[in-house]
């Protein structure tokens, strides 16, 4: 586990999805908090009870990715899977993404509890950008069409994500151009896996479960 | 919806679970203040531009680190120094050594803060009762050093690691909590339908 003798190449490569506490202003920090609240408030209401046993299950894969590094090359990257849970969960992936944020900070100090907000911010709003856009289009059609849209809106998910991380590193005075580079082309890799993991879950849950997708009744979309 | 999840984590399971966090740590180094900066896995951060800072947050000078994640700041003033690395990202190494460290280090008595007499100074003081020349002791701080210096990333690597114990209790909560959750609607339901 800890025994990688490799030089690090590039900072970024450990996991900048989750910015740590004392590397953001306090306003950002703050503006993060209160939109998280927001963002739960929202996808709490629109969390059917049905739903809730699918947000629980892509909470705990939320948890669980990102401590899975996936070595590629020299660096390593950690997958995200917010795409998945935006294109299930619609607005509900908000409060599911948080849980599995607070208990990554909880147990392994990922971030910090101070930009627990802003982490949930740039996580979880891509998810419900990439439900609300891709949600139609992977409900309908063939299974194999619905998979290749979902697996673009995984892709497009991080990197939202990416951009999401800069613009508040940005805000808090990095440069926007450097970071977002760092960040984004850092992730290409992520952004793969991601689109072909996402796929190939909609692929199978178009087929062994395709009312996933149909209900539009629990104003997801 | 369960079975792809159920695959995703199968195909996902084999791979090794690591996290992480930045870690940084600052000590003497004879008249120098020599200090690490790298990740909780063992990777160190080069050829970083390290910055140091006085409480007020007046800036004091700069460093970067060597290829092993090392810097050596040599200090001019007894205060407080805050070193502070941005690895960018997100990602921000700080250390911190008070005032009487850094005055100790400098070889002035601490007046300031000799009560407070930091424990890392114990042993060059030890070693000057013992009546060892300066050289001696300088040598003998540089052979501590780079002797405990795999042990103490190992302990701060130890500390960070995030082990499959807690993952499953991390996922536990999240079933737990999500399933308190499908409760509480659950009767909300039940006593709305009523």
């Amino acid at each position: 586990m800890l025994c990688c003798g490799s030089v690090l190449k590039s900072s970024s490569e450990s996991r900048p999805m989750h910015i740590v506490d004392g590397a953001l202003s306090n306003p950002v920090v703050i503006g993060g908090a209160v939109a998280a609240v927001g963002g739960i408030a929202m996808g709490l209401r629109s969390l059917p009870l049905e739903r809730i046993p699918a947000a629980g299950v892509l909470s705990a894969s939320f948890f669980v990715a990102s401590l899975i590094h996936v070595p590629i090359g020299p660096s390593s990257v950690h997958l995200i899977l917010n795409g998945l849970a935006g294109l299930v969960l619609g607005w509900a992936a908000f409060p599911a993404l948080f849980v599995g944020l607070l208990l990554q900070a909880v147990f392994f100090g990922f971030g910090g509890l101070t930009v627990l907000g802003v982490n949930a911010v740039n996580i979880a709003l891509p998810a419900v950008l990439v439900g609300l856009m891709f949600r139609p289009l992977v409900a309908r059609g063939s299974p194999l069409q619905g998979a290749i849209w979902g697996g673009i809106g995984g892709g497009a998910a991080i990197a939202a994500t990416t951009l999401a991380v800069a613009v508040s590193l940005m805000l808090s005075g990095d440069e926007f151009i450097l970071a977002a580079k760092l960040v984004f082309f850092s992730h290409i890799p992520v952004m793969v896996i991601e689109a072909l993991l996402t796929g190939a879950a909609i692929f199978l849950a178009r087929r062994v479960k395709p009312e996933l997708f149909g209900d539009t009744k629990g104003s997801l979309a | 919806m369960i079975r792809s999840c159920v695959l995703i984590l199968a195909l996902l399971a084999p791979l090794p679970a690591l996290a992480h966090n930045v870690i940084s740590a600052v000590f003497p180094s004879g008249s120098d203040i020599e200090g690490e900066v790298g990740f909780s896995n063992g990777e160190m951060a080069p050829d970083l531009l390290i910055e140091v800072f006085d409480q007020a947050g007046g800036k004091l000078g700069e460093t970067r680190t060597d290829t092993d994640g090392f810097f050596l700041f040599t200090p001019s003033e007894p205060v407080t120094h805050i070193f502070r690395g941005d690895l960018g990202a997100g990602h921000v190494a700080e250390a911190i050594m008070d005032a009487a460290e850094v005055a100790q280090i400098m070889g002035q008595s601490p007046s300031a803060a000799a009560p407070a007499a930091a424990s890392t100074a114990a042993i060059p003081s030890a070693a000057t009762a013992a009546g060892l020349s300066d050289q001696a002791r300088a040598e003998l701080a540089a052979m501590m050093r780079n002797e405990l210096r795999p042990l103490r990333q190992e302990l701060t690597a130890f500390k960070n690691k995030s082990d499959f114990q807690s993952v499953l209790g991390g996922i536990g909560y999240i079933f737990g909590l999500f399933g308190l959750g499908f409760y509480i609607a659950a009767r909300r339901k039940i006593g709305s339908i009523e």
